[in-house]
């Protein structure tokens, strides 16, 4: 025999093996569509920054703007790519959809603005045909803006000021403060930062900024390492949703509740607890639903050309030309609240932009019921 | 008296024997691209640019998998890969910073860097990982570590110190002060990383020069022989110090080229997530292509058709998987690891049933383990009555191989005589 028996059941059971999970992952998955090639169906991607249930309140509203809009009819079906928190798995993961030939669009939650990767990334999509947007973090627009057509999201730097002007309304006096998030480098972290400062005003002084990867263990060490190093500190800012829980966290453990200021962007399920129990002072919390419904919707038009629907969406877009008539028309900014302990909350509605909902805790959680939401 | 056909014939089945491991994983990377190719679209038409993507990310893993097959093949082991390549592109990002021209706000200007700064900065890297590897030579061979102590000191303490590094750097060096990550704009540096054809003919050539290492040098079969049995090696007059250190200088020095590639890919320094758990995938793909762990076992062509073969699985299961396809990745190079190595030892036995692979109440609890696993999987894939046919089938396909086992050991016991 020219090859042996030994090379030919080397060859077998080299091949059985990964053939079987290639073939059970491609047919078994029960939120995929493995026949979504052969079928015709074609996905609308989410593709997150990196895990956490924030993500859950965006899919649900892509999953409701699937339905509402009709996706399957024009044989689109949204899926969501959770990211592992790295810009490599995010380029990985663009690199992939550009080629494949069964995705039609991909909101991307941008892992790191500055990175011309992604951006380089993200083109690579828009060449192999794929519409692409940023969803709640955006590219570098100085540099990278043709990366995605447009923007839909939080403006970051009005949500880091309502974040400030809360610290300001529970603390008048002022104090020192320390703001903790995931990657520093984030565009959504930055302006939200930045955004603090000013709404807060001169009477707070920043002492740290401390970012940690995505890792919720060092997110905890953080908050320790913060307090520790400036004894003084009593104002801590949570920039993503799970830096909330591991302030409140810290700060039960040492029990300075009393003299601590806790302000929180986003609404995490253990941060919703965390406002019950009175852990929190304020939370400034984006429409993640939103930007999955809307994000969805125009998705949907990008891929059908309806020019009609993202004027509709971005009134700046001039359906005629396909084109932008003002320089930041291509962002969509979605809604912003405030959300305030029930009682004793020296936060008025005043003290915050027009444009800001102003919600006490029990008609945050009446609308979160009415969504079949956990958090937002 | 034998024909020459004859002859040609037996020396082709010898070579064939010899690479039994490698004609498999060839044949196997074939079938699951025929698989791939009929169930998903993308290979059929868009070949031109998945082949080059899966030779770009195979030529990336398989810089540094090399180093890691030398390493594995001397006897020995480095942890250490993943945070070399961080470190790495540290090193390689701030001797860009420091030595960049700067714009008119006094800042360093990455985006033109120009030849000889890249040249430097990459020679720069190149002797770091040098003497990186010269650490873990002086730790395993002087101090007297384990290398699996030693290449884990520097997996932990590595990553550590570019983190600080980057920190103190961008402090020293930018006008934005310390921040976690060093941007690098420059394109003909960003090309090394995402021109496909670059890390392809890098992965090659370091290919070839591994490969006259081990197979046409003196210094190559001293390495398979420490491999083998070191006190056995040393005795024969073979300067095992030595070759411990250029084992582990190579190691080092492929994952400073991967770190270099790596970090021109996504053109950042990040040291905090950079090259993350790494080594397991290098070490994954020497084992897969025939590496055996306990040394002086194993091929540079092994090793290539070990990442070409895991880095074609990743990308089959992303193709064919719609959601969540790196969440099955880690389960299938898992399972592809057990096996090689199951049947590097099978095959080391004699093939067949001359392994007994569940011997006693360990085999007993091994099948049950291995087929609740089996059946999980299924679930979680398929629902609940397929994990239940696949538990079943398992379980009875195991217990038959372990019923042969017990049977063929009988035989052997009865063959051998009462007396031996």
């Amino acid at each position: 025999m020219l090859f042996g028996r030994e090379a030919i059941r080397a060859a077998a059971l080299w091949a059985i093996a990964p053939l079987c999970a290639v073939l059970l992952a491609g047919c078994g998955t029960s939120d995929s569509n493995p026949s979504a090639a052969s079928s015709g169906t074609k996905r609308v991607i989410l593709l997150t920054n990196g895990a956490d249930p924030f993500w859950d309140a965006m899919r649900v509203g892509m999953q409701d703007a699937e339905r509402d809009f009709k996706l399957a009819d024009a044989g689109l079906e949204t899926t969501m790519e959770v990211n592992d928190g790295t810009p490599k798995g995010q380029i990985d993961r663009l690199r992939q959809f550009a080629n494949q030939t069964d995705i039609a669009a991909v909101a991307v939650s941008v892992t790191d603005s500055n990175n011309p990767a992604i951006a380089r990334a993200m083109e690579a999509c828009q060449q192999a045909g794929i519409r692409v947007i940023a969803i709640d973090s955006d590219v570098d627009r100085k540099n990278n803006r043709k990366a995605r057509f447009a923007y839909l999201g939080t403006d970051n730097v009005i949500g880091g000021q309502e974040l400030g002007k809360a610290a300001a309304g529970i603390r008048p006096e002022g104090g020192e403060y320390a703001t903790f998030v995931g990657l520093k480098g984030a565009a959504n972290a930055i302006e939200r930062i930045d955004g603090f400062a000013t709404g807060a005003g001169d009477k707070f002084k920043q002492v740290e900024n401390l970012g940690d990867d995505m890792d919720l263990s060092t997110a905890l060490k953080n908050v320790k390492d913060a307090l520790d190093r400036h004894p003084e500190l009593d104002v801590l800012v949570g920039i993503w949703a799970y830096n909330a829980h591991a302030i409140v966290d810290v700060v039960s453990q040492r029990g300075i509740r009393d003299k601590t200021t806790v302000v929180v962007f986003d609404a995490a399920p253990k941060a919703i607890e965390d406002l019950t129990a009175g852990k929190i002072d304020a939370m400034v919390v984006q429409n993640p639903y939103d930007m999955g419904y809307r994000g969805t919707r125009l998705m949907k038009a990008l891929v059908e050309g309806d020019h009609a629907t993202i004027h509709e969406l971005f009134p700046k877009y001039d359906p005629q030309k396909k084109e932008f008539t003002e320089p930041d028309g291509d962002i969509l900014t979605t809604g912003l609240r405030v959300v305030h302990p029930d009682e004793g909350t020296p936060l008025k509605k005043e003290m915050f932009a027009e444009s800001t909902e102003f919600l006490s805790l029990g008609a945050f959680k009446k609308w979160l019921a009415e969504h079949n939401l956990t958090g937002s | 008296m034998k024909s020459p056909a004859g002859e040609s014939t037996s020396t082709l089945g010898r070579w064939a024997r010899l690479h039994s491991n490698e004609l498999g994983l060839l044949a196997a990377i074939l079938a699951v691209i025929a698989v791939t190719t009929i169930f998903s679209d993308a290979y059929r038409e868009k070949p031109w640019q998945n082949a080059q993507e899966i030779l770009r990310q195979t030529s990336l893993l398989g810089v540094f998998a090399l180093g890691a097959a030398i390493v594995i093949i001397s006897g020995g082991i480095d942890l250490s890969s993943g945070s070399v390549i961080a470190f790495s592109g540290a090193i390689c990002a701030t001797i860009m910073l420091a030595l960049a021209p700067l714009d008119a706000s006094g800042a360093p200007d990455t985006s033109q860097l120009g030849v000889g700064i890249l040249a430097t900065a990459i020679a720069g890297t190149l002797l770091v990982g040098f003497l990186v590897g010269t650490l873990h030579a002086w730790l395993i061979t002087v101090v007297g570590l384990p290398p699996f102590v030693a290449t884990l000191a520097s997996l932990v303490g590595l990553r550590s110190l570019a983190r600080v590094m980057v920190q103190e750097v961008t402090t020293a060096l930018t006008p934005t002060g310390r921040t976690t990550q060093i941007y690098i704009y420059d394109e003909t540096f960003n090309a090394l990383g995402t021109r496909w054809w670059i890390p392809l003919v890098i992965f090659l050539v370091l290919s070839f020069v591994c490969w006259i290492l081990l197979s046409r040098t003196v210094v190559g079969r001293h390495l398979y022989a420490m491999g083998g049995n070191e006190a056995a090696a040393r005795l024969s007059g073979i300067r095992t110090d030595h070759l411990k250190w250029l084992a582990y200088c190579l190691g080092a020095m492929t994952s400073s080229i991967a770190g270099i590639l790596y970090m021109a890919e996504v053109g950042t320094a990040y040291p905090a997530v950079q090259g993350l758990g790494y080594e397991l995938n290098a070490i994954a793909a020497a084992v897969v292509g025939g590496c055996s762990l306990q040394g002086g076992v194993g091929l540079i062509s092994g090793t290539m058709l070990g990442v070409v073969f895991l880095r074609v699985v990743i990308d089959a299961v992303a193709k064919l998987v719609k959601v969540g396809a790196d969440e099955y990745q880690g389960i299938i190079v898992g399972v592809l690891v057990v096996l090689a190595v199951a049947f590097n030892e099978l095959r080391r036995a004699g093939g067949g049933l001359s392994k007994q692979f569940f011997p006693g109440a360990l085999g007993i609890l091994a099948i049950g383990i291995l087929s609740l696993l089996a059946g999980t999987l299924t679930t979680m894939m398929f629902g609940r009555n397929p994990g239940w046919t696949v538990f079943v089938g398992t379980l009875i396909v195991l217990t038959g191989r372990r019923l042969a086992e017990g049977a063929a050991v009988r035989r052997r016991q009865q063959a051998d005589g009462p007396w031996s």
